[in-house]
């Protein structure tokens, strides 16, 4: 069979960048972490706050993990429990959240952090913050009436400023 | 044979057109990668 000079040379491209954003996409899934909650932790979402760590939803300092806070957050019709979240910049934080009646979103508006709760399930995400600045968290699933007026604060603030509050 | 140097001519309209709109693919989606590893 016959193929042209350029024919083989956009072929080789095409199939080269194939090979290359497949590489991208794989890496980033599997070495990174950047993919869907993988919904291993599920959870009664009627009882979400008596249950652990959800019955203390905010900002917890921990020790001895992987990241150095953790944002327990719960999703309801139309708030999200804490309204604002502060924390050091440099930090990395694990956001857990989950929804105690129907689907919301949990997105922080330029940034990564994006997520789905879905009721009995628990989503995470881990992350550094490294940019001072204050972020809007905005409801991205339909939720209800009172979807609009969804929203919290991430506020990423110098670890000097924090110290003063 | 006689047509196939014309045929390669016509070709080079084709490669410009097919390489044009590959980087031009690559370009946005580099300027869309990089948006997504800035960020936090």
């Amino acid at each position: 069979m016959h193929i042209h000079k350029y024919e083989k040379w956009w072929l080789s491209f095409g199939a080269a960048m194939l090979v290359a954003f497949l590489v991208i996409v794989g890496v980033s899934a599997f070495h990174n972490g950047t993919h869907p909650n993988n919904s291993k932790w599920t959870i009664n979402y009627e009882k979400v706050d008596e249950i652990a760590p959800f019955n203390q939803p905010g900002v917890h300092k921990v020790e001895g993990k992987d990241w150095d806070y953790e944002v327990v957050l719960v999703a309801s019709a139309f708030s999200y429990n804490p309204m604002n979240i502060e924390i050091p910049v440099g930090s990395k934080v694990k956001f857990i959240a989950t929804t105690k009646d129907v689907i919301h979103g949990f997105e922080v508006a330029g940034t990564n952090i994006n997520m789905m709760l879905e009721p009995g399930y628990v989503s995470e995400y881990v992350t550094t913050a490294d940019k001072v600045g204050e972020f809007l968290i905005v409801c991205n699933e339909y939720c209800g009436a009172g979807h609009a007026m969804m929203y919290s604060k991430l506020m990423v603030v110098n670890s000097n400023d924090s110290s003063n509050h | 044979m006689a047509n196939h140097k014309k045929s390669d001519e016509n070709l080079k309209g084709t490669l410009y057109a097919t390489f044009g709109l590959g980087i031009f693919i690559i370009i946005v989606w580099a300027l869309c990668f990089n948006l997504f590893i800035d960020r936090f």
